[in-house]
């Protein structure tokens, strides 16, 4: 069962760090090389989504 | 030569060898209706990510993302974003949209509603939907195209006429290649746009002093600039989140997307093409920084004008030829994707409303003989409407999103709720569009959700209501239906 749910909800965390949780994090501070935390979060996402989504592939592919 | 032959000379040459490579790309090729409309369902995972990317990363990505960057600030993040939750989404929705293609030979968006719901009225709205939705997305790209020529050309003629020539070059090139056409031509438009915005998204920062300076500037000259504004207010948290939303939802669901679907070679193709496309999405930030760079090189352009500010820099910074190379990418990012918009426009008409409504031109050669006379007949189309229209790129991009999101409940009900009809479907399909409407026509404000999500929830409870009280359709049916989905 668990193996049925871990894929979905692999993909659903950096979908909802880079939609729902927008509100969350839209601050200046703390700041990284001049960027704003908003930018920070949201470029740090996009960089591991490639990540979550093979960690699904795999799992989907042992199931 | 002058500097405005120099680079529009450019960007002619390099459409002209895009061009090419899609005709030899589709060379030898059968013309049948699954090889025209799906590339035969024949596309690996290299091929796919080429023309997703190829039909994603349009002249609204090369100009309305800096534009938006420049005249708005961090809402222009919102484009960073949805790219990343529709592949999330596309992931485990695309190869089941691939599987039920390919089990009962769909060619077209609206096929897979007429098939699941087994309505040929069905598929006859959906194809109405998906038209009105995909004019507007070729429009965007002509007016992309029109500011490109004018600052290559350096005002010194009215590029209409240009775009006009453009667009119906492009039309021929659909008529006699294809989706493998289009693909192979995203060969050289996605090298293309890549090296043009990597170089713009550097170098023109360098001029400030780096992306850090950049962004300290724009925090200089705009105090709050770079975070969003609270709540509901225009352009605010709320206005983000909604935009990420639909435009995440909406993704795969445009007609050209669906084809884009039918047209892996496996469900697999397609979950290891979803993996790799959001490491695209990062050449977007290299356009916000040249966006913002824009703006404090060259401060003070209002509104659609904001839109040119990242080629006006250019051409005042650098040398023609870098123009025309900046401007043959853009020009490009322009017309790939009209090529898959154009092929998805024709293919649905002809399948789903000429063919299956009133039974004409049914087999296959009399069948791409049709597509391929509507591929021109939309461009015509497209060019008079936008002789007529002209907007802020952002704004048209997602009126359109919100009309093509309107077919999330028919696809998601489609694999997970035996109970959903067509009657159930058509009613909220109907629904979502009256309420978009109403929200546009008569100004409503829905207490500042965003007008496409509030028309989806009307949608899909319309729809479980209505399928609710109306007869359910055979449950063999969608069994098979789903085990198809399962790939």
């Amino acid at each position: 069962m668990i193996r049925h749910w871990a894929p979905p909800a692999l993909a659903a965390i950096p979908s909802i760090a880079l939609s729902l949780a927008i509100p969350l994090v839209n601050r200046s501070e703390p700041s990284l090389f001049g960027a704003p935390f908003l930018l920070v979060w949201i470029v740090a996402w996009i960089l591991v989504v490639p990540l979550f989504l093979y960690a699904a592939y795999r799992l989907q592919q042992r199931a | 030569m002058t500097p405005a032959a120099t680079a529009l000379s450019i960007v002619a040459v390099t459409v002209v060898c895009a061009i090419g490579l899609g005709i030899f790309g589709a060379r030898g090729r059968h013309k049948t209706p699954l090889e025209f409309m799906v590339g035969g369902r024949s596309f690996g995972a290299l091929l796919l990510w080429l023309l997703m990317a190829g039909e994603i990363y349009t002249s609204f990505t090369f100009l309305g993302a800096a534009g938006y960057a420049y005249g708005l600030g961090a809402p222009a993040f919102y484009i960073l974003c949805y790219g990343p939750v529709a592949y999330a989404i596309g992931f485990f929705l695309t190869p089941k949209i691939r599987g039920v293609g390919a089990k009962y030979g769909m060619l077209t968006g609206p096929d897979f509603f007429r098939v699941r719901y087994q309505s040929v009225a069905l598929g006859a709205l959906a194809t109405f939907v998906g038209f009105v939705s995909l004019v507007p997305y070729v429009t965007l790209q002509l007016t992309g195209l029109q500011i490109l020529l004018s600052i290559a050309g350096f005002g010194a003629f009215d590029p209409r006429g240009a775009v006009a020539i453009a667009l119906l070059t492009i039309a021929a090139f659909v008529f006699a290649t294809g989706l493998r056409g289009a693909a192979w031509a995203s060969i050289l438009k996605d090298a293309l746009v890549v090296i043009a915005v990597v170089f713009a998204g550097i170098t023109l920062p360098q001029r400030i002093g780096g992306w850090s300076a950049t962004l300290r500037a724009v925090e200089h000259v705009h105090p709050g600039w770079l975070t969003l504004a609270p709540g509901m207010a225009a352009h605010g948290v709320e206005w983000f989140v909604g935009a990420v939303v639909v435009s995440g939802l909406g993704f795969f669901m445009w007609p050209q997307s669906m084809a884009a679907s039918y047209s892996a070679k496996s469900g697999d193709a397609l979950r290891r093409n979803a993996i790799w496309l959001p490491i695209y999405s990062i050449m977007i930030l290299f356009v916000l920084f040249a966006g913002f760079a824009a703006l404090i090189a060259m401060p003070g352009l209002k509104g659609a004008s904001a839109d040119q500010a990242f080629m006006l820099v250019v051409r005042q910074l650098y040398p023609p030829w870098v123009l025309g190379v900046m401007a043959a990418a853009g020009a490009l990012a322009a017309l790939v994707p009209v090529t898959a918009q154009l092929l998805a426009a024709a293919s649905i008409v002809a399948k789903n409303i000429v063919g299956d409504v009133f039974g004409a031109c049914a087999d296959d050669r009399s069948r791409t003989a049709l597509t391929q006379a509507l591929v021109v007949a939309v461009a015509l189309f497209s060019l008079v409407l936008w002789f007529l229209l002209n907007t802020y790129l952002v704004n048209l991009l997602l009126y359109a999103y919100n009309g093509v999101v309107q077919f999330l409940p028919g696809v998601l009900f489609g694999f997970g709720w035996r109970r959903a009809s067509a009657w159930g479907i058509g009613a909220g399909i109907v629904a979502g569009l009256a309420m978009l409407v109403a929200t546009g026509a008569f100004g409503m404000n829905v207490y500042g959700i965003n007008p496409g999500l509030a028309a989806l929830a009307v949608n899909a409870l319309v729809a479980a209501f209505v399928s609710l009280v109306t007869a359910a359709p055979a449950a063999t049916h969608f069994e098979e239906f789903r085990t198809a989905g399962r790939d």
